[in-house]
């Protein structure tokens, strides 16, 4: 059969639920004047009456949809083309009831209006209407303040579809406004969130508890908390969690935007933030409803002395939240960044009864939010959430929504390239992993970006390695065995050792093995000439560091950066102040409340195999939740006592220089990508080289290349001993023996 | 098909547009009979309004004793009065709307009791003097629509006009006119005068 051209409906048969067929079509179909036809068209489908075109032609269709699903409402179709057999006729009886619910144009006529003149007019409304169940009578043709009518429930045993003449009995289950109807049929579709169950539960019961059980709460005589304000750094979903949850509660939310409020003439912002709560308690009374207030720092900021226009601002809000009273049932929910800039006043029972954290996601929170994020995209089975989630230290839900889409973008790119796979594979999520790096440490000090170091790049210090090995990269490998022997992972390690041993070498390898997040400061970016900004900036530093936890946070050259407080000249200069603020946050007494991360439930595990992963889960966040420090000096006689005590620096190592078989060992690394003769004998080099340093014996590789360079006119084909030889006697050790017992008499 | 079956829609039809010619004049005159009500209700708003905005006691006027109250009495007394009348006239629009929606749905009725002897080229058969069955059938359900919606929406603006909201008695003889539909009277004149060879076919 030929297919339809759906057109748009002629504007004389708005409202008489005709569909214009061809003659031919309506014949086929069996149909007569006015019979019943359900069109089925993509996003729903509408009840109609057949009736011929009035010039007779075939292949159009033309549909008024008096009668139509929900969903052609708001997106009505337009310019399809539609196949014959979506058009079938449906049996239609007199109804004897039917159970509706009116939707109305203003809340104004919902409270003026008498529920017998709606009544009255509704049933005047829909006679000799063919109406479906669950479907949607649009009014609008008769323009006065009803406009939709929802069909609820016919009375009729089998059939789901009827005619509605005078003698059906109407009745009224509920009156809505058009606004709340609309807001209704869009929430059905909203996006979801992962990770973050425990505080939309908590949100979900205080927006549903007063409107489940009025009776109960009255009875107790308490009032329901009225106020939320949610408190995290950016991109962790405070905003969408609010959306969410009033979706799923089927709330309506009104939201203020900071500088939307505020005005230019003096009064302006104030009143326009009473007529956004009059708005809301206008919402509130037909159903549950959310007032939110994004970004409360910028509405509500910290009075000052002096007469500025936020004070009024701030104290028109809170006589606002105090002037709430036990009708207005809607629930005030603030977000922010930064909750110590909002007013004092704000924060108190009464005004925001409840202060929720949310804090940078934990490692299940991660893996939740990645599941969900993963589950619209055609993702590999080959694909460990779990590991990616272990990879994303630091990561907020914005940054792994980021990470997902660069991860998808890759996968489209080598998919245009031709190898027909859409899947997204854990290579593309590798790539993306490179450039989407954590929000939280983006304005950060100390981010490096340092090229990765295998431990097999440094040669000799095995020992050394080990240790270092085992201060890091075991408590995020074996957590479990941590967590059984009752270990935990060291506070801080320090290094020490005479200059060009390799100790920043060592950290930027151990940095590398472990997947943390490195931070590495020094004094240039700690120092400054105002007073007290040094130490800001060092304890700004171990904050962000915690967000994004485990976290190794590395200070190098620590003698000058940090003072001692028994040999120094000044009591109070900047090292000694920078000093306690690394004491007190390297073993102070708690977190802040801001800083706190995840939530304390613990999930429960679902299966026996997810059991063993779980767990494993569990002790690594509970073995990795601190931030490691990690300091590097060749003067350790000069640093604090109290810093190298256990508990803040407790892995104190030594970085020896090298002895023969390591000097072995790094000529063995520094010659690898050089062509070395034959007749090169690195023993004998080795035995000639003592009191050189690492960084010594990688010059000395370097000067005989270069004098190779030099003497061969450009073309050397390889390095010979003689040119070894030959640097090797213009060079001289930068250790002394005296330096090496210095070092030797403090490690032990 | 069969011949009686036809020929008793059409006799059906002539009295429907019959009646819909009667209906449509009774329905224009009382109409014309609302207007001056509708606006000697505006009116009454008006004065009701200036009686609140004026202080009596500074008026030479203030001899009179309760001059305020009874004034308002009056005035209330009319409102009423008028509303009352607009209410007769409101329930002879409906008897018109009644007679001629029974009307149609007896010509619809007729006609599918009667499905099985008109087929499709029967009822869509038109010619250069009549037109077809199913246009007929059209434009008698367009006309009965426009009655009742213009029935449903005078009276929607009758029901909420209550003495005391001052505004929306004022502003009822502008709302009352805006929901003229002139479009819709001419459609059903053009439909008279469109089955006028077919009116005088009989």
């Amino acid at each position: 059969m030929k297919s339809l051209k759906l057109l748009s409906v002629d504007p004389s048969d708005r409202g008489s639920q005709r569909c214009r067929l061809g003659p031919g079509l309506m014949a086929e179909l069996g149909l007569s004047l006015g019979s019943p036809l359900l069109v089925t068209v993509p996003g729903g489908s509408c009840l109609c009456t057949a009736w011929p075109r009035s010039d007779l032609s075939e292949g159009f269709l033309q549909i008024d949809l008096k009668c139509s699903s929900p969903s052609l409402i708001s997106h009505p179709p337009t310019h399809l083309n539609l196949d014959p057999e979506q058009l079938k006729p449906v049996p239609c009886l007199k109804l004897k009831g039917v159970k509706i619910t009116v939707v109305v144009q203003s809340l104004d006529f919902k409270k003026r209006a008498p529920l017998r003149l709606v009544h009255e007019l509704v049933k005047d409304m829909l006679k000799g209407v063919y109406v479906h169940e669950k479907y949607v009578i649009n009014l609008e043709d008769f323009d006065t303040e009803i406009r939709f009518v929802v069909i609820e429930m016919i009375n009729m045993d089998s059939a789901t579809a009827g005619l509605i003449t005078s003698k059906t009995g109407v009745e009224i289950a509920g009156i809505q406004t058009v606004r709340h109807y609309m807001r209704q049929l869009q929430d059905q579709h909203t996006a979801v969130l992962g990770g973050l169950d425990e505080v939309s539960a908590s949100l979900k019961e205080m927006l549903e508890l007063p409107l489940l059980y009025p009776g109960t709460l009255s009875s107790v005589g308490v009032s329901c908390p009225r106020g939320v304000l949610l408190v995290g750094p950016p991109g962790v979903g405070k905003t969408l969690l609010v959306h969410r949850v009033a979706g799923e509660v089927g709330a309506s939310l009104v939201v203020v935007r900071g500088p939307e409020v505020v005005g230019s003439r003096p009064g302006e912002s104030e009143e326009s933030l009473r007529a956004v709560f009059e708005q809301a308690r206008a919402a509130a009374e037909e159903g549950p409803c959310v007032l939110f207030l994004d970004e409360l720092d910028s509405l509500c900021p910290r009075r000052t002395g002096s007469s500025a226009p936020e004070n009024r601002l701030v104290a028109q809000l809170l006589t606002l939240m105090d002037g709430m009273n036990q009708s207005d049932r809607f629930l005030i929910v603030g977000a922010t960044n930064r909750p110590d800039s909002l007013d004092p006043a704000l924060r108190r029972p009464g005004r925001f009864d409840r202060e929720v954290f949310i804090g940078v996601p934990t490692l299940q929170q991660r893996k939740a939010i990645l599941s969900v994020l993963c589950m619209r995209m055609p993702v590999c089975p080959s694909v460990n959430l779990a590991e990616l989630a272990q990879k994303t230290t630091g990561y907020v839900g914005a940054d792994l929504s980021a990470l997902c889409r660069e991860a998808a973008m890759h996968a489209i790119q080598e998919n245009s390239k031709g190898s027909g796979n859409q899947a997204v594979d854990m290579k593309h999520f590798q790539k993306a992993l490179k450039s989407v790096r954590p929000s939280c440490l983006r304005s950060s000090l100390g981010r490096t970006d340092l090229s990765p170091v295998s431990w097999d790049q440094i040669g000799g210090l095995e020992e050394v390695k080990l240790k270092l090995r085992q201060s890091i990269e075991w408590p995020m490998r074996y957590p479990e065995a941590f967590v059984r022997l009752g270990l935990r992972r060291p506070r801080g390690v320090l290094l020490y050792g005479p200059p060009g041993c390799a100790k920043t070498t060592l950290v930027r390898a151990a940095a590398t093995s472990s997947h943390c997040a490195f931070l590495s400061v020094s004094g240039a970016d700690l120092y400054s000439p105002y007073v007290g900004d040094s130490e800001k900036a060092l304890a700004q530093l171990f904050r962000q560091a915690r967000a994004c936890s485990p976290c190794i946070l590395f200070l190098d050259e620590i003698d000058s950066l940090i003072g001692s407080r028994s040999n120094s000249q000044t009591p109070n200069s900047v090292q000694t102040r920078l000093l306690s603020v690394l004491l007190n946050e390297m073993d102070g007494v708690g977190l802040k409340m801001l800083e706190r991360r995840g939530t304390e439930k613990i999930l429960q595990a679902e299966g026996a195999e997810e059991n063993r992963t779980q767990e494993q889960l569990e002790c690594q966040e509970v073995c990795n939740k601190d931030v490691m420090v990690v300091a590097a000096t060749n003067r350790p006689d000069c640093l604090d006592s109290a810093l190298l005590r256990p508990g803040r620096l407790d892995q104190i190592m030594y970085v020896p220089p090298p002895d023969q078989q390591s000097r072995l060992a790094i000529l063995k690394v520094c010659t690898t990508l050089m062509p070395v003769d034959a007749d090169v004998c690195l023993e004998e080099l080795v035995a000639k080289t003592e009191f050189y340093s690492g960084a010594d014996l990688e010059n000395l590789c370097k000067e005989a290349a270069l004098l190779a360079l030099q003497e061969e006119n450009m073309e050397p084909s390889s390095i010979k001993h003689t040119y070894f030889i030959r640097s090797l006697s213009k060079m001289s050790p930068s250790l002394s023996a005296r330096q090496i017992q210095t070092y030797q008499t403090l490690s032990r | 098909m069969s011949k009686p079956a036809s020929s008793a829609l059409h006799q059906a039809l002539r009295k429907s547009f019959q009646t819909l010619e009667n209906n449509h004049k009774v329905w224009k005159d009382v109409l014309d009979e609302c207007s001056p009500l509708i606006v000697s209700l505006g009116n009454l708003a008006e004065q009701s309004r200036a009686l609140s905005n004026v202080q009596l006691s500074n008026t030479p006027l203030r001899i009179f004793p309760d001059l305020e109250e009874r004034l308002r009495f009056k005035l209330l007394q009319a409102t009423d009065t008028v509303l009352g009348k607009l209410n007769e006239k409101m329930s002879s629009l409906q008897s018109v709307r009644d007679t001629f929606s029974n009307q149609v749905s007896a010509v619809s009725q007729l006609y599918e009791q009667n499905t099985s002897s008109l087929d499709l080229l029967t009822v869509t058969e038109r010619s250069a003097t009549f037109p077809s069955v199913a246009d007929m059938l059209e434009w008698l359900q367009d006309a009965e629509r426009h009655f009742r919606q213009q029935f449903l929406r005078r009276k929607t603006l009758l029901q909420l006009l209550t003495a005391d909201n001052l505004s929306l008695l004022e502003s009822a003889p502008e709302r009352w006119k805006s929901l003229e539909s002139p479009s819709a009277e001419e459609n059903i004149a053009d439909t008279l005068c469109k089955v006028s060879f077919f009116m005088e076919a009989q």
